[in-house]
C-alpha cells in the first residue's frame, strides 16, 4: 500500500512537472505565495492584538504602497521606452541629452532624488515665479505624492531605459533591415517587428525592475507620504512595539513581491508557449 | 528607354575603408544582372545602397524615376524594391501567412482577407502552400528563404534584389531557391543578385559584373565573361570559383 501511494505521487509529480513544461500546469512556487498569505492571516486572526491593530492601522498606507508603485511603473515603462530610443538615435543632440539624463540619474541615490523632488525642486518652481512675477509659480506647493510618483518615474525610467536598450539590440539588425526594405517606416518596424521580439527577452528584466520598484517605494516614506513603511512608523512611535509592527510590515511586502514574481514567471512562461 | 536603376559615381567609405570607388551601373528593366567578386569587393554594398539600406557618401541613385534623397522618396524606393537577404530575416514572432501579409496591409493598405489571398497565391508560386500557419523556426533554411522571397513579392516590387540568397544553406536546398529565382526571371522581373552562382547566371543573367577593391572590374554577358575573360583579375577570380 505504501508503495502504491509512493507511486502514484510520483506519477502525478512527474505529469505536474510535464505540464509545467507545457506552460499550461500549476506553478507549484505559488505555495510560497500562499504560506506567507496564510501566515499573515494566522498573526491578525489568532492574535488580534497586536496584529490586527497593526493592520487597521497600516490599511490605508497598503493601498497607497500600491497605488504609487503601480502609477509610477506605467510611467516608467513609456519613459524608460522614449529614453532608450532616444539613446539609440542617430542625431548626436538627442542621444547625448538622454545619455546625460540615465549617467546623472543613475548616479544619484534614490532617496536624495525624492528628497530633492519633494524639498527643492518647488523651490525652484517659487523662485523662478518670484523672477517672472508669475502669481501661480510662486503659490505652488508640492504634493507629496505627485512628487513621489515623479521622483520615482524620473530615477527608475532611466533604469528602465537601459533594459529596454538592451532588449532592442538584441535583435539582430536584418530584422530592421528586412522591415525598412519592406517599406515601413522605423516606427513601424519598432512597432510590428522589433518591440515583440524585445518583449520576450526584457520580461525577466523587466519584471526584476517594478519588483524592485515596488520595494524603493518604501522610500517615499521619508517625503511625507503616508505609505505601508510611513503608517508602520507611526504606529510603532505611539505603541512601542517594533518587532511585531516590523514583522507584519516585511510580510504585507513580501506578499506582494512575491505575488509579482509569480506574474512574471507566468507571463514568460505564456509567451514563450506563444513563441 | 530610361533605365530603371542608374547609378552615378557612387562613392563609400567604411571609416578608412573606401568600400565603393566611384561605381557607375544602369540597369535596364527586365534586366538579370548578377554581381560576382571576393568578399570585401563591395558587391553587397553596392546591391545595399540600391534600396538605401547603406548611405552613401557622394554619387547619385535614381530607382524608377526617384532619386534616393529625402526620407520619403527613400522609403518610396523601398515599396517598389524587393530584398532578399543571406540570413533570410524572416520575423521569427510572425507565421509566415502573418510574414508575407503584415508589409502589405500596412503599406498597401490591403484588407485582412486580400493580403492573405495574395500571401497564398505566393506561398503556392515558391512551392510551399502548406507551410503558411507555421512558424519561421519550423521551417528548413531552404523554405524559408523561399518565404522571404514571397514576403519581397507580396509587395509587387519592380525590382527584386538579392543579396547572397544561397551562402547560408545547404547545398540539397540551393537548387530549390535558384528554381523560384529562374522563374522570376523568366516572368520579366529586373534582378539585381550577388552571388557565385553560376549556374544561375549562365540560365538567367544578361550581364554578368565582376566588382574587386570597389569597383567594377568587367561587366559582360555570362558566356562571353565565363568563357572568355578580359581583365587578368576576372581570369584569376573565375579560376578560383569555376
Amino acid at each position: 500500500m505504501p508503495v502504491d501511494q509512493e507511486r502514484k505521487l510520483m506519477t502525478i509529480t512527474t505529469s505536474k512537472s510535464n505540464a509545467e513544461k507545457k506552460a499550461s500546469g500549476f506553478d507549484s512556487w505559488w505555495f510560497l505565495v500562499i504560506a506567507v498569505i496564510v501566515l499573515l492571516l494566522m498573526l491578525i486572526f489568532l492574535i488580534p492584538d497586536p496584529y490586527q491593530r497593526i493592520f487597521v492601522f497600516v490599511q490605508n498606507g497598503i493601498g497607497t504602497t500600491i497605488s504609487i508603485t503601480g502609477i509610477s511603473f506605467l510611467l516608467v515603462l513609456v519613459l524608460g521606452l522614449l529614453v532608450a530610443l532616444a539613446r539609440l538615435s542617430k542625431s548626436w543632440i538627442v542621444k547625448g541629452v538622454s545619455t546625460v539624463y540615465v549617467e546623472v540619474v543613475r548616479g544619484i541615490p534614490m532617496m536624495v532624488q525624492l528628497i530633492f523632488w519633494y524639498f527643492a525642486f518647488p523651490s525652484v518652481i517659487q523662485g523662478v515665479g518670484d523672477w517672472l512675477n508669475i502669481q501661480a509659480f510662486i503659490d505652488y506647493r508640492a504634493s507629496p505624492v505627485a512628487m513621489a510618483i515623479l521622483g520615482l518615474t524620473i530615477g527608475y525610467a532611466a533604469y528602465m531605459s537601459e533594459v529596454y536598450r538592451a532588449g532592442i539590440q538584441s535583435i539582430s539588425r536584418g530584422q530592421m533591415e528586412a522591415a525598412r526594405s519592406l517599406g515601413m517606416t522605423y516606427i513601424q518596424a519598432m512597432r510590428y517587428v522589433i518591440l515583440p521580439q524585445a518583449i520576450r527577452v526584457i520580461l525577466p528584466p523587466v519584471g526584476n525592475e517594478f519588483i524592485t520598484l515596488l520595494k524603493d517605494s518604501s522610500l517615499v516614506s521619508v517625503v511625507a507620504v503616508a505609505d505601508m513603511t510611513r503608517r508602520g512608523r507611526e504606529f510603532q512611535a505611539a505603541n512601542f512595539l517594533p518587532i511585531q509592527t516590523w514583522v507584519m510590515i516585511a510580510l504585507l511586502y513580501l506578499v506582494m513581491t512575491l505575488f509579482a514574481t509569480r506574474i512574471v514567471a507566468w507571463m514568460e512562461r505564456k509567451f514563450k508557449m506563444e513563441k | 528607354m530610361e533605365p530603371i536603376i542608374r547609378i552615378e559615381e557612387i562613392h563609400k567609405h567604411f571609416g578608412a575603408v573606401h568600400a565603393l570607388k566611384g561605381v557607375s551601373l544602369d540597369v535596364e528593366k527586365g534586366e538579370v544582372i548578377l554581381i560576382i567578386g571576393p568578399s570585401g569587393s563591395g558587391k553587397s554594398t553596392l546591391l545595399r545602397c540600391i534600396n538605401r539600406l547603406e548611405e552613401f557618401d557622394s554619387g547619385k541613385i535614381v530607382v524608377d524615376g526617384i532619386p534616393l534623397d529625402t526620407a520619403e522618396n527613400i522609403n518610396a524606393v523601398r515599396t517598389e524594391v524587393g530584398m532578399v537577404f543571406q540570413q533570410f530575416n524572416l520575423f521569427p514572432h510572425l507565421t509566415v501567412l502573418d510574414n508575407i501579409t503584415l508589409a502589405q496591409r500596412l503599406i498597401r493598405k490591403r484588407s485582412k482577407t486580400e493580403a492573405e489571398k495574395i500571401a497564398r497565391q505566393l506561398l503556392e508560386k515558391v512551392g510551399i502552400p502548406e507551410k503558411a500557419s507555421y512558424f519561421p523556426g519550423q521551417l528548413s533554411g531552404g523554405q524559408q528563404q523561399r518565404v522571404a522571397i514571397a514576403r519581397a513579392l507580396a509587395m509587387n516590387p519592380k525590382i527584386m534584389l538579392f543579396d547572397e540568397p544561397t551562402s547560408a544553406l545547404d547545398p540539397e536546398m540551393i537548387q530549390e531557391v535558384l528554381d523560384v529565382m529562374l522563374n522570376l526571371a523568366k516572368e520579366g522581373m529586373t534582378m539585381v543578385v550577388v552571388s557565385h552562382e553560376i549556374g544561375f547566371a549562365k540560365a538567367a543573367a544578361d550581364r554578368v559584373i565582376l566588382m574587386d577593391g570597389g569597383q567594377i572590374i568587367e561587366m559582360a554577358p555570362p558566356e562571353e565573361i565565363f568563357n572568355h575573360p578580359k581583365e587578368e583579375r576576372t581570369k584569376l577570380f573565375l579560376s578560383k570559383v569555376l
